[in-house]
């Protein structure tokens, strides 16, 4: 019965069989060759998943790869041509520098530009009410359709009472009521799910902002006690205006870029 | 032998990149993959949702499967839940499973909201979209799983390689220093083949063997050595050890090397027996002293004698063995086998269960019903022989020659053979060795045996002779009378004719012209049908009086030849009274007024064609809108379908 670490105990009692070493080197030989063949022959779905994995391996491959010739590679600097005379035979030899650290001041250029944000979303697709409503028919007959649902995401406040059913006009149903969003920071770069106070504006219509309908590009008031920001003052801030990035009724979830 | 404990069932618990592209290319191959925007909102829906619910079912089951297999610690035998804790870490394990368990409800949370969202999608790209959100959704939290998978997996493929000990069956636990000669006892008693290497730490982990002793099976554990200090810093390695002392109800043996080759003073290994003497409590204890080869008990000094020899009591008993001279090994493994054995019936007897079986015993003492003697009824053939036998015994030459005796005579097993045939009944004794053929005239002698053959053989004979006598083979001359002999005659040539008709029908052409039977019958003379009724056996003299009779000729029709007859016929033209005219001829001169009054009859008639009128006098106005075909509701079809 074997039991415990009984491979490793083969091994080292009998050994590997005598071409092992040689198996080895041949099968990770052959196995490139292996793997351009499965690549040719895999079709549907699998090929699809194989060549995103096997894409970004290459990616991987070529980041080493890049990261390794950064140490030694030479770039031309214009301004670090030599002073004085120089002899003809060096004429045409311009100033060189180390170009990792070209990348590096790059990398940085690029980081202070990702921190800089405007009002993220300026302008935002048309809803036409259409889109926006579902008719509802009542009546005993189903002929009346003045009723209207909301087929989109909406935040609707604690406070908020009910008209009496018969009576009311735009019903916005319980599985699309958001209270939390997930508010992205630009400066701290970090996201929290923060309750949402209030919709402040729907750029669409200002009968949205009044439903509280949260589409793209919305403005809504959040709570960000959680953060812990105070003003110049010392106050603690605890509501803040955000903007909605993204879809809610494609993603099934909220978020939002806070305004600073 | 089976385990209750058998973890080699746990199934593999994949990555948790593999285990994405399992479920999500499970849902793929599951679920259908055709859909098009010009389907009804409803399909579209419940398209998607079977997707996500799909997916989410999936992962529910695999997750739920990762819980229900791996053993949950409270609920194993405390040994498997010590050993777990010592090799894997309880607080660890136990996190790695909540954490599923945890993931689990996650992501059946997240396939109930977007249910519910997709209730309310409006297009197939919006359904769309929440359900790559949702599979998203899954993917991340099953992500954030990889290290408790990894973990899982890893405790897995040791789990399924510890040994499968069973808890609660007769066990030997092998302990000590290490390098005492525990592992080289372990080889000898049983055939697990444990490795045995002259330095310390060799056995690393907890081995079984199995042996049988009293025709019952033992298990054997060898134990890795343990080291004398507090529990608390004993190494993973050495708490193995301790948690099979602990939890194993077993005869254990403590080894202890006096001739120090292990590298331990016979101090140090003494100490370390009183130290963990606790966990021998209760359970029958052997002091082993091993390598009697290199060193005895005698050879070592006084005092340390006297310490090794102090350590004995009444629970605890000293034995010497030496693996390598192969002494005293099957003694210290029977001591202990009694040992335990001994303590295992006491336990049994002390315990509940040993008096429901008690109670359910009864031995039944009859009591004498009178006083009559009713002894054994013994055939007085048997008390013949026996007597006979006795007073062979009282010669000397006690018991009557056997087949094994002739055996053993005539060169033993092997060399004699016995003699079958030796005692066969046969009517003449001096047949008994006669060979019988097995093959006789070509046919199997087997096939014909029957003892009876003769006696059934006379009993035939007996029988045929006596019907013989009663006169039953007698062949009655049976003459045919004159009747049957015309009957069979005529029956004869009944099938003979029956033939030839047949035959004629066979051979007739029935693709050549053939006469009617009316023409048949004008053609044929009479002779003909005199013949025919010959044939049939009838008087023809009648049949032609009677036709003669019936067919005879009026008196003008006599005279009238058929020369008279052609010449009326030929005559019929001139005759213009009694011969019909064509009458669309009438009145007209020549040909060409007949096509030119055939032109305006029909142009005259084509209005009455085209009304559908059977002429000109046919006015008849039918029915405009027929009630029934115009009237009532139409749910399915045009009206003309009707």
């Amino acid at each position: 019965m074997p039991q415990n670490e009984y491979i490793e105990e083969s091994i080292r009692r009998h050994g590997r069989r005598m071409d092992h070493a040689e198996r080895k080197r041949k099968k990770e030989a052959r196995k490139v060759h292996k793997d351009a063949a499965f690549a040719q022959k895999v079709h549907g779905l699998k090929a699809k998943l194989y060549n995103k994995k096997r894409h970004n391996e290459k990616i991987q491959m070529k980041k080493t790869l890049k990261m390794h010739d950064e140490k030694n590679a030479k770039q031309k600097t214009d301004d670090a041509v030599p002073e004085g005379a120089v002899p003809a035979y060096l004429l045409d030899r311009e100033g060189q520098q180390r170009a990792k650290v070209l990348s590096n001041m790059l990398k940085q250029k690029r980081k202070e530009k990702a921190g800089k944000w405007n009002v993220p979303l300026p302008k935002v697709r048309g809803i036409a009410e259409d889109e926006m409503f579902r008719v509802v028919k009542t009546g005993k007959s189903k002929t009346k359709s003045w009723k209207r649902m909301v087929t989109k995401p909406t935040f609707v406040g604690d406070g908020f009472t009910r008209k009496p059913p018969k009576y009311e006009r735009f019903i916005r149903p319980m599985a699309l009521r958001y209270k939390k969003a997930n508010v992205t920071h630009p400066e701290l770069k970090a996201t929290f799910q923060l309750p949402i106070i209030g919709v402040k504006k729907n750029p669409q219509s200002p009968m949205y902002t009044q439903l509280g309908v949260l589409t793209k590009g919305t403005i809504i008031e959040v709570n960000v006690a959680e953060l812990g920001l105070v003003t110049t003052g010392g106050k603690v801030l605890w509501g803040k205006y955000a903007q909605i990035t993204n879809n809610p009724e494609n993603d099934g979830c909220i978020n939002a870029l806070l305004l600073v | 032998m089976t385990s209750i404990y058998n973890f080699k069932r746990i199934a593999p618990v994949p990555e948790s990149t593999d285990f994405l592209d399992i479920v999500l290319s499970k849902t793929q191959r599951k679920t259908p993959t055709v859909i098009h925007p010009g389907y009804k909102i409803t399909r579209i829906r419940q398209f998607y949702m079977r997707k996500v619910k799909f997916t989410q079912e999936t992962f529910d089951e695999k997750l739920r499967q990762i819980l229900e297999e791996f053993p949950v610690l409270d609920n194993v035998h405390p040994f498997y839940a010590d050993l777990m804790n010592v090799l894997y870490d309880k607080d660890h394990y136990k996190l790695a499973l909540g954490q599923i368990n945890t993931a689990k409800h996650l992501i059946d949370a997240v396939g109930k909201d977007y249910l519910r969202l997709l209730k309310f999608g409006d297009s197939l790209y919006r359904c769309k979209q929440l359900k790559r959100a949702a599979l998203g959704r899954m993917a991340t939290i099953m992500k954030r799983q990889k290290d408790s998978l990894s973990y899982l997996e890893q405790v897995r493929q040791h789990l399924a390689r510890l040994p499968s000990i069973d808890p609660n069956t007769r066990t030997l636990i092998v302990c000590g220093y290490p390098n005492v000669g525990k592992s080289s006892f372990m080889n000898k008693v049983t055939r697990a083949d444990v490795d045995v290497q002259p330095y310390a730490f060799t056995t690393k982990s907890l081995f079984v063997g199995h042996m049988d002793y009293k025709y019952l099976r033992w298990q054997v554990i060898d134990t890795p050595g343990i080291l004398d200090h507090p529990l608390e810093e004993r190494n993973t390695i050495e708490m193995q050890s301790i948690t099979a002392l602990a939890h194993l109800r077993a005869a254990v043996l403590f080894f202890v090397d006096l001739s120090e080759q292990c590298g331990y003073s016979i101090q140090d290994q003494m100490s370390l027996f009183a130290s963990i003497k606790p966990l021998f409590a209760n359970k029958p204890t052997l002091l082993v002293i091993s390598k009697t080869d290199v060193c005895t008990l005698d050879a070592v000094r006084p005092e340390e004698r006297q310490l090794v020899e102090s350590a004995c009591d009444s629970n605890v008993e000293m034995s010497q063995l030496s693996s390598y001279l192969d002494t005293g090994v099957i003694e210290t493994r029977n001591l202990a086998c009694d040992k335990l054995l001994l303590q295992r019936v006491e336990m049994k007897l002390k315990g509940n269960k040993v008096n429901s079986v008690l109670n359910k015993l009864n031995v039944a003492q009859p009591g004498r019903r009178d006083t009559v003697e009713r002894p054994a009824c013994i055939p007085t053939a048997v008390l013949e022989r026996r007597s006979r036998q006795d007073a062979a015994m009282a010669d000397g030459d006690d018991r009557p020659v056997l087949e094994r005796d002739l055996e053993a005579t005539n060169g033993g097993a092997g060399v004699y053979n016995i003699d079958l045939k030796k005692r066969y009944l046969l009517a003449s004794d001096e047949w008994r060795h006669d060979v019988i053929p097995e093959i006789m005239n070509g046919k199997n002698v087997a096939d014909f045996i029957d003892p009876d053959i003769e006696e059934k053989l006379a009993e035939l004979e007996r029988e045929e002779e006596r019907l013989a006598a009663e006169g039953l083979y007698d062949s009655a001359e049976e003459s045919e009378d004159e009747e049957e002999r015309r009957i069979r005659d005529v029956a004869r040539r009944i099938r003979q004719r029956k033939q030839v008709i047949a035959n004629e029908s066979r051979v007739k052409d029935v693709n050549r012209a053939t006469l009617t039977n009316k023409q048949k019958a004008a053609a044929s003379a009479p002779e003909d049908f005199v013949n025919h009724l010959q044939q049939l056996g009838l008087d023809p003299e009648a049949a032609a009086s009677t036709a003669q009779r019936i067919g005879r000729k009026r008196g003008r029709s006599e005279s009238r030849d058929p020369a008279v007859l052609l010449a009326r016929s030929s005559s019929l033209a001139a005759r213009a009274v009694s011969t019909q005219r064509d009458r669309s001829t009438m009145g007209l001169k020549n040909a060409r007024q007949k096509t030119v009054s055939d032109k305006k009859k029909l142009v005259s008639q084509r209005q009455m064609n085209l009304m559908a009128r059977a002429g000109e006098s046919d006015r008849k106005i039918g029915m405009k809108m027929p009630k029934h075909l115009v009237t009532g509701k139409r749910s399915i079809g045009t009206n003309d379908r009707r």
